[in-house]
C-alpha cells in the first residue's frame, strides 16, 4: 500500500481542497503525510521532491518508489485510492 | 615642568620632525574623541610626564598616541579610545607582507602593486570593524561566527553585472577622466571600451564584474566581417581580459562573460544598437547567426588556450542552457564544441535556466534571476545593471557544536546569526549610501554618473548576500552522518537551508531589503572557520574538520556541497547537490573534478543534457588539472611534483586547477584549499583517464 504525501501552503488558493483530500484519505485509513511549505520541514521535503507548484500530491510505495503524482492540482479521491491500492 | 623645558623631538605622521608640543595631544583628543578640555589637558600632562621620566630624545607620533590610549583606558573611556585608535600594521607584518605572497586570494599575484593593495586592505579592514560595523557584528566576525567578506574593500559594493549596451549607447564617458570617447564605430574600439570600463568598474567593486549576453550585443558590429576577423576579435577579447594584470593590485579583473547560443526570449524583439550608438533598425532576434559565429570563435580560442596551451584564467565563459537552446539549429554541434573545451581546458560553465527563468551570472556563484521589471528593462538593455552590496557568510558547523543535538536550539541559533548578518548588511548599506550621497565629488563618483536618468548603480535594486559554509559538517555534528551517507542526513541539510530561505522571505517583507542566499565561494573562509573552530571547540572539532590537522591544512566543506572526498559518481553528486539549488536564489554550482582524465566531448555533452533534464542543479563546471614546467615550457595533464617529460624532469613546476570559481596556480592557494585539493575525489573511474601533454 502506498503512502500519500500532500504539499500545501496557507495562502494558496487551491490548497484547501488538498486539505480536504487529506481528511478524506485519513478517514479511509490511507497513510498520509502532509507538508506545509511555509515551514522549514515542509519546504525541505517539497524541495527534495522538486515540487514547484502547489498543491501537490505524491504517492510512493514502501521503498519510496513513485507510484503517481499531481503537481499544481488536486486529484479526485478515487484516483488516489486507485493508485494507493494498486488497481 | 613647562613644555618648552622638554628637549624632545617628535617624528610626525606628516614625515617631519617637530619639537615637542603637548597641546597637540589635547587638541587631537578634543577633535577626535569629543572629551572635555580639562580631561584632555590632564591626559596630555600625564603623557608628557611619562615621556619626560623616560629620558628619551625622540618619540614617534604612533607611540604618543598609544600612550594617550593607555590613559583613556585607565579612565574607563573605552569608546573614546576606539575613536582615538590609530590604524596600521606592525613593522614585522609589513616586512613579511612585502617579502611573502598573500594567500587569502589566489588571484592576487606577489609584487609591489599587490603589497600596496594588501596594506590598504588591512587598514580598511580595521576601519570597517571599528567604524562601519557595530561591536556585536565586528566581534561575530572576529570570533568566526560569521564572515564579512571583502572587508578590505569596505568602501565599495561587492560585485556588479551589466550590459555592453551601456558603453555602446553612451561611449566611454567616465567622471573625472581626462577624455571622453563617443560610442564606438568599430568592433575593436568597442572591445577597448569594454576592457577599460571593466577596469574602471574593478576599481569600484570588490569582486566580480559580469557582462550579459556579450556575444549577442557584439553581433551588430560583426556584420560583413570574415570568419578570420571574428576569430581575431574573439582572441583579442580573451587575451585583453586575461592579461589585465596591470589593474588593481596587479589582479586580473575577475570577469564573467555570459553567452548564449540562441537569442533568449527577452532579447528577441529588443531593438539592436550598432556602430556609433545608433539603432540598426533590426532586433537582436535578427542577429542570431552573427552572435553564434562570435560565441563559436570565442570557444575556439578557449580551446587553444594561451601561448603555452594553458587554460585562460579569465574571462570565465558562462553558457546559458535554456529550453530554447535545444530548439535552436546547431545546438548539438555547439554543445559538443563547448563540451570539448570543458573537457580539455575546463573553462566552460554550464548555467541552467529552466522554465521561464532568465539569469545573469556574476561572480563565482552569484547569479541574478531576472524579475518582471528586469524583463521590461530588457527592451532597453543598457538599464540592466545589477549589484550585490555585500556578502556575509555564516559558520554553520559552529552552530551545531553549540546546539548539542537539539533541533530547536540549532534553528534558533541559526536565526540569531542570520539576524546578525542582516544587521551587518544594513550597516554596510548605510555606509555606502553615505558615500554615494556625495555624488560625483565623492569616492564612488563612477557609480553615481547619470547618463540615462538614473545613477549607474541602481541602489534600490541591490542585493545583499547571505552565504553558508560547512553545511555538511553541521549535519555531521548534529546527526552523526555526513550528507552523502544517508537520505536522512541530506534531508536534514535541506531543512537547514529551507529555514534560511524562509528567513530571507520574511526579512524582505519586513525590512524591504533584497536579502538572498548564495553559495559562498569561501576561498579563505572555509579555512578560517575550520581553524577557529579547531581552537574553540576542541576536541569535538578535531573529528569534524576536513583536511589534515597535522599540517594545518584544514577546511570545512564549501556551502551546501557534499564532502569532496566522498567516492560517488558525478551524476549522483550533481543530482544530490542540485537538490539544494532551488532554495539558493543567488546561485549555486557543482564541481566535477576531472583530475587528469579527459572525457570525450560527447560524454560531457550527454552529462550536461542529463543534468538539465533530470536534476535541479543550477550550474556545473568540469575541472581538469595541469602541470606547467617553468624549465621546458611543457603543459601536462594532471598534477606532478616534477615535470613528467622524460627529457626534463625539472622540479620547477606549477600546478593549475580550479580553486573555487576560477582557475589559478596552486602555489598561490591557502592551506585550507591545499588540504581540499588533496582530498578531492577525481572522477577518473567514471570518465576514464588519459595522460598527455596538452601542448605537444
Amino acid at each position: 500500500m502506498g503512502i500519500v504525501k500532500i504539499f500545501y501552503k496557507d495562502d494558496c488558493p487551491m490548497c484547501p481542497s488538498a486539505k480536504n483530500l487529506q481528511k478524506n484519505l485519513k478517514e479511509n485509513n490511507v497513510g498520509v503525510e502532509s507538508y506545509n511549505v511555509g515551514t522549514a520541514e515542509g519546504l525541505a521535503e517539497a524541495t527534495f521532491y522538486g515540487v514547484m507548484a502547489l498543491p501537490a500530491v505524491i504517492i510512493e510505495d514502501e521503498m519510496e518508489n513513485s507510484l503517481g503524482e499531481w503537481r499544481g492540482n488536486v486529484p479526485k479521491m478515487e484516483e488516489v485510492l486507485n493508485v494507493v491500492h494498486g488497481s | 615642568m613647562e613644555t618648552t623645558d622638554l628637549n624632545l623631538f617628535v617624528r610626525t605622521s606628516e614625515e617631519t620632525i617637530s619639537d615637542w608640543n603637548r597641546s597637540r595631544i589635547t587638541d587631537a583628543l578634543i577633535r577626535e574623541t569629543y572629551i572635555d578640555y580639562d580631561t584632555a589637558n590632564e591626559i596630555s600632562k600625564e603623557v608628557e610626564r611619562m615621556i619626560w621620566k623616560s629620558e628619551v630624545k625622540m618619540v614617534t607620533a604612533p607611540l604618543i598616541r598609544e600612550l594617550v590610549n593607555a590613559k583613556l583606558i585607565e579612565r574607563g573611556l573605552e569608546n573614546e579610545r576606539k575613536r582615538h585608535t590609530r590604524l596600521g600594521m606592525p613593522m614585522y607584518d609589513v616586512d613579511s607582507l612585502i617579502l611573502h605572497p598573500n594567500k587569502e586570494n589566489a588571484n592576487v599575484p606577489h609584487g609591489p602593486e599587490a603589497t600596496n593593495l594588501t596594506l590598504a586592505e588591512n587598514i580598511k579592514k580595521e576601519y570597517a570593524l571599528l567604524s562601519v560595523f557595530s561591536q556585536d557584528v565586528a566581534d561575530a566576525h572576529m570570533n568566526g561566527d560569521i564572515h564579512l567578506h571583502d572587508l578590505g574593500f569596505i568602501d565599495r559594493p561587492y560585485c556588479s553585472g551589466q550590459s555592453l549596451e551601456y558603453i555602446k549607447k553612451f561611449g566611454l564617458n567616465l567622471p573625472h577622466s581626462l577624455s571622453m570617447a563617443k560610442p564606438a564605430k568599430h568592433p575593436e574600439v568597442l572591445l577597448a571600451h569594454l576592457v577599460k570600463f571593466a577596469a574602471a568598474l574593478q576599481s569600484n567593486f570588490a569582486g566580480a564584474i559580469g557582462w550579459d549576453a556579450i556575444n549577442i550585443f557584439f553581433a551588430p558590429y560583426l556584420e560583413g566581417m570574415s570568419d578570420d576577423d571574428v576569430k581575431q576579435l574573439a582572441q583579442m577579447l580573451i587575451f585583453e581580459f586575461s592579461q589585465q594584470a596591470v589593474a588593481r593590485g596587479g589582479q586580473a579583473i575577475f570577469s564573467d562573460i555570459n553567452l548564449y547560443w540562441e537569442i533568449p526570449k527577452h532579447f528577441v524583439d529588443t531593438p539592436a544598437i550598432g556602430p556609433s550608438g545608433q539603432f540598426t533598425g533590426k532586433t537582436y532576434g535578427e542577429y542570431e547567426k552573427e552572435a553564434q559565429r562570435f560565441v563559436w570563435k570565442l570557444f575556439e580560442v578557449f580551446k587553444e588556450g594561451d601561448g603555452a596551451g594553458r587554460p585562460f584564467f579569465f574571462p570565465k565563459p558562462l553558457v546559458h542552457i535554456t529550453e530554447k537552446f535545444f530548439k535552436t539549429d546547431g545546438y548539438m554541434d555547439f554543445l559538443n564544441h563547448i563540451s570539448d573545451v570543458a573537457s580539455d581546458k575546463g573553462n566552460t560553465y554550464f548555467v541552467f535556466d529552466r522554465g521561464e527563468t532568465a539569469k545573469i551570472s556574476e561572480c563565482c556563484r552569484l547569479s541574478f534571476k531576472l524579475e518582471a521589471h528586469d524583463l521590461l528593462d530588457a527592451k532597453q538593455p543598457w538599464r540592466m545593471r545589477y549589484c550585490a552590496l555585500q556578502n556575509v557568510s555564516i559558520n554553520l558547523p559552529r552552530i551545531a557544536y553549540l546546539a548539542h543535538g537539539d533541533d530547536t536550539k540549532l534553528l534558533s541559533l541559526l536565526t540569531e546569526k542570520f539576524v546578525l548578518t542582516v544587521k551587518a548588511h544594513k550597516e554596510k548599506r548605510s555606509f555606502l549610501e553615505k558615500l554615494l550621497s556625495l555624488g560625483e565629488d565623492g569616492p564612488l563618483s563612477l557609480l553615481t554618473m547619470n547618463r540615462d536618468g538614473m545613477p549607474y548603480l541602481r541602489f534600490n535594486l541591490a542585493s545583499h548576500l547571505v552565504g553558508m559554509v560547512g553545511l555538511n559538517e553541521m549535519v555531521q555534528i548534529h546527526i552523526g552522518e555526513e550528507m552523502h551517507e544517508s537520505k536522512k542526513a541530506l534531508k536534514f541539510g535541506l531543512k537547514v537551508i529551507a529555514h534560511m530561505n524562509l528567513i530571507t522571505e520574511k526579512i524582505r517583507t519586513q525590512d524591504n531589503m533584497k536579502i538572498v542566499l548564495e553559495q559562498t565561494p569561501a576561498e579563505s573562509t572555509s579555512y578560517r572557520f575550520a581553524k577557529l573552530d579547531l581552537h574553540h571547540f576542541s576536541p569535538a572539532s578535531g573529528r569534524i574538520v576536513k583536511g589534515d590537522i597535522s599540517t594545518g591544512e584544514v577546511y570545512y566543506t564549501n556551502s551546501t556541497h557534499l564532502n569532496v572526498k566522498a567516492h560517488m559518481n558525478p551524476i549522483e553528486r550533481v543530482t544530490n547537490e542540485g537538490v539544494f539549488h532551488p532554495l539558493i536564489e543567488a546561485g549555486s554550482i557543482s564541481h566535477v573534478w576531472l583530475g587528469e582524465s579527459q572525457p570525450t566531448k560527447e560524454a560531457i555533452a550527454d552529462f550536461v543534457i542529463k543534468t538539465f533534464r533530470y536534476t535541479s542543479n543550477d550550474q556545473i563546471a568540469f575541472s581538469p588539472e595541469f602541470t606547467i614546467c617553468n624549465t621546458c615550457g611543457r603543459t601536462s595533464r594532471g598534477l606532478y611534483e616534477i615535470c613528467p617529460s622524460s627529457t626534463c624532469n625539472s622540479p620547477d613546476v606549477d600546478g593549475i586547477t580550479r580553486i573555487t570559481g576560477y582557475f589559478t596556480k596552486i602555489s598561490a592557494w591557502n592551506k585550507g584549499k591545499l588540504g581540499e585539493l588533496k582530498d578531492r575525489y577525481r572522477n577518473a573511474e567514471f570518465f576514464g583517464g588519459q595522460k598527455k601533454a596538452v601542448n605537444e
